[in-house]
């Protein structure tokens, strides 16, 4: 067998008079940059989760004990539980038989590995604080370039403390290595260590000591290790290459040169989403408001969490509520300016949800966010709005969403005013939000045109009945001021001519009237009426 | 024994006590009648109106009611001018328009000098919420709402709102309710009259009852105004 050509007692002195003989080509020498240079190019976290598949499981949790089991031959395995079984002495590896013995109404479920993934890429997306440079090590291990930003987290060690009580917001226990190598950071924080290597000729001393299981490489090739008398990382660095590649394999001794630094490693960084899309089942069917608001803040808390790192706003988010029978109902909320805040979120989801009528409970969650603008945040006021001269210019906003989101989109208008002679023309709806606008200003202080204009117009004006030819409306009417002569408007809308009048009805209000002129011809075609009540003047 | 005291009381104490007590007395939460009635105010534009006011013009915090018998007897007139100086404000604060009967018209109210893009409309049929969001909100300056019904307890929660907000809100509402009681700041009727509106101050926290008498100065002529013949009209005036 080729495999097997040393005897295990005998490997050592070999290794050891093989290394004496050709050292310069076998033992990897430090690359002569790395040797001068007291610093490494570059320093990675690993970032190793051992506890993963059962904190996926967590996020959505109940109070039981729970382990994971994965069916190996004829028996069920225990591969993970979950603190509280672990307490009662369930253990990985361990028969479910006697997990169940040792807790009998543990929860076996089985591993699921889209919720697996979705936990480590949102976690990715919160390593997005540290470095933009981070890299998925499926199935439960992270990678971050971090040498550009110690010195913004207090130095390597205060970098460290600060990712992992970031997992440990997220729900998740870390352990966390810092090497110049992403492969001697990920096998430091398999092995269970918290190593913090910041001088590359220190890394493969500190690594040596690793058991070999930390490579994660082919269980055939440990065995045959082991075989020879090779347990620990430190050993393995010590064969001869050549051999070691023939026995081996070539990829295992390039993945040595990669994790004593002596070839890049090369790797894919992850990309974040663009959009946000998150779905969510429910445990049970919920038919209040109150229960799918707090069923839907944790989603919005991630929304938020989403937008933070990237710096972005969003001026749209959809949620969609998933029912029984019938189809989706959706519930859109739409900003006047790019937000980001998940209270904010989630308060206009209150008044939103409340103006609903579900007629079937909701079983389902799912928020899509629409395109994200960037935003950066704004400096928040000491004062609360409105005290003390605090700022109010984000707020302002607010209120308008707050109205919008029980009221309706189209319910909350601003005015402007149009390059019109037709009253009902002249002004229009205009868009809130957004920084505030310097609109034109009708600055010159008109006394004639503000006293001959009404403060309110009807939308459509309204024809009086007349008598005597000469209009009616709450009886007999007094003409105070007129006629002021319009003549305007383009083919297309139709022109039109009219003489307006202020008069004054019996109850004392001043109201904006018009008779109209219509062309000759057009009057043959037209209305009785020629009297039209459009304002009032207030 | 009383006629002794001051006496017994050391000099320098009684000085040291009086300015302490001043300042107590500025306190916007202490009351002490129409002679100290310490409001911040925003001039109402018409200086008549705001000799009649408690502290001389509209309170920049607080609800106040308007009653009208119909809409457009000129209470919109009445308080244009103090629109316009509360939308220019620093600040930034809003205007709102909480459930108007009809469009406000925006050449006219830019005519006036209100700032349009400081000011926004709210249609809705629940105009008692989207008043008092507006008020407690703290975003808006001013906030005005038509509200044919409210209820007293209303009333009061939209008090306490506009005091929290700092804001002013207006209440329009209907003459009929003049008997009815209210924990407005301000009462006042506004009713027609040949040169303009007079209002009368119903109810008035630290302030005079009364009526104010106010012309519109650009009111017209005397001369009595009638619609002329349309120039072109020949043929159609058979039909009128």
């Amino acid at each position: 067998m080729s495999s097997r050509p040393i005897r295990t007692g005998r490997v050592r002195p070999e290794v050891s008079r093989l290394r004496a003989k050709v050292s310069p080509s076998l033992a990897p020498p430090p690359p002569p940059q790395q040797a001068l240079a007291f610093e490494p190019r570059e320093l990675w976290v690993g970032l190793h989760l051992p506890w993963l598949e059962i904190e996926a499981l967590q996020q959505t949790a109940g109070k039981t004990p729970r382990a994971i089991v994965e069916l190996q031959g004829q028996t069920q395995y225990v591969v993970a539980a979950c603190e509280r079984a672990q307490r009662f002495g369930v253990r990985r590896g361990m028969g479910m038989a006697a997990a169940l013995a040792l807790v009998p109404d543990l929860e076996t479920c089985a591993r699921d590995a889209t919720r697996e993934r979705q936990l480590l890429e949102r976690l990715a997306t919160r390593a997005y604080r540290f470095t933009p440079r981070v890299s998925l090590v499926p199935p439960d291990g992270l990678v971050l370039e971090v040498k550009g930003s110690l010195h913004l987290f207090g130095g390597a060690e205060g970098l460290c403390r600060a990712l992992e009580s970031d997992c440990f917001e997220a729900g998740v226990k870390p352990i966390v290595s810092l090497a110049p190598s992403p492969l001697a950071a990920l096998a430091g924080a398999r092995a269970g260590k918290s190593l913090l290597i910041t001088d590359a000729t220190h890394l493969v001393g500190e690594i040596s000591a690793l058991k070999l299981f930390t490579l994660r490489w082919p269980a055939e090739v440990i065995e045959r290790l082991r075989q020879v008398g090779v347990y620990t990382v430190g050993q393995v660095l010590r064969l001869p290459r050549a051999g070691f590649a023939r026995r081996f394999g070539r990829e295992h001794l390039a993945e040595l040169d990669r994790l004593t630094g002596r070839d890049a490693d090369l790797r894919d960084h992850f990309r974040l989403r663009e959009r946000f899309r998150r779905k969510k089942d429910l445990l049970q069917e919920l038919e209040h408001h109150e229960s799918i608001l707090s069923a839907l803040t944790s989603l919005l808390e991630e929304l938020g969490e989403f937008l933070k790192v990237r710096q972005c706003g969003v001026t749209q988010i959809a949620c969609l509520l998933k029912h029984r029978r019938i189809p989706r109902t959706r519930c859109v909320l739409r900003f006047a300016a790019p937000a980001a805040n998940a209270r904010h979120f989630a308060k206009l989801f209150a008044e939103k949800l409340s103006t609903l009528n579900l007629s079937e409970p909701v079983r389902g969650i799912e928020l899509r966010s629409g395109d994200l603008v960037p935003c950066t945040a704004a400096d928040a006021s000491l004062w609360q709005p409105g005290e003390y001269g605090g700022e109010t210019r984000g707020v302002a906003l607010e209120i308008i969403e707050h109205l919008r989101a029980r009221l309706g989109h189209e319910s909350v208008y601003g005015l402007r005013v149009l390059e019109s002679h037709r009253p009902e023309t002249s002004w229009a709806v205009a868009e809130l939000g957004g920084r505030a606008s310097k609109g034109r200003v009708v600055e010159n202080h008109v006394p004639w045109f503000v006293q001959r204009r009404p403060a309110w117009l009807l939308r459509e004006p309204q024809p009086l009945s007349q008598r005597k030819g000469l209009p009616r409306h709450h009886g007999e009417l007094r003409f105070l001021e007129g006629p002021d002569r319009v003549e305007a408007g383009m083919a297309v809308q139709g022109r039109v001519s009219r003489d307006y009048y202020i008069v004054r009805d019996s109850r004392g209000v001043r109201l904006w009237i018009f008779r109209d002129l219509k062309p000759p011809r057009e009057a043959a075609s037209a209305a009785t009426s020629a009297w039209f009540l459009q304002g009032i003047l207030g | 024994m009383f006629a002794n005291a001051p006496a017994l009381t050391p000099e320098i104490s009684a000085d040291a006590e009086r300015p302490g007590l001043e300042t107590l007395l500025q306190h916007p939460a202490i009351w002490r009648g129409r002679s100290a009635a310490q409001v911040s105010v925003v001039p109402s534009g018409f200086p008549a109106l705001d000799q009649a006011l408690p502290g001389g013009g509209w309170p920049c915090a607080g609800l106040i009611e308007i009653l009208v018998s119909h809409i457009g007897v000129g209470e919109l007139n009445v308080l244009l001018p103090a629109l316009a100086t509360l939308t220019r404000r620093d600040g930034e604060r809003w205007c709102a328009w909480v459930a108007p009967p009809f469009e406000p018209f925006a050449p006219a109210l830019s005519a006036h000098g209100v700032m349009l893009d400081r000011l926004f409309v709210v249609r809705t049929e629940q105009p008692l919420w989207a008043f008092e969001q507006s008020l407690i909100s703290g975003a808006c300056e001013a906030v005005l709402a038509w509200a044919p019904r409210a209820p007293s307890r209303d009333i009061r929660r939209l008090q306490l709102a506009a005091e929290k907000g700092r804001a002013l809100g207006v209440l329009f509402r209907p003459l009929a309710v003049a008997r009815e009681s209210s924990n407005a700041v301000l009462r006042v009727i506004v009713e027609p009259t040949e040169q303009g509106a007079r209002i009368t101050l119903l109810k008035s926290r630290g302030g005079h009852r009364g009526s104010v008498d106010l012309a519109w100065s650009h009111y017209p002529t005397q001369g009595r105004v009638m619609p002329s013949q349309p120039k072109r009209s020949d043929s159609r005036t058979g039909s009128l």
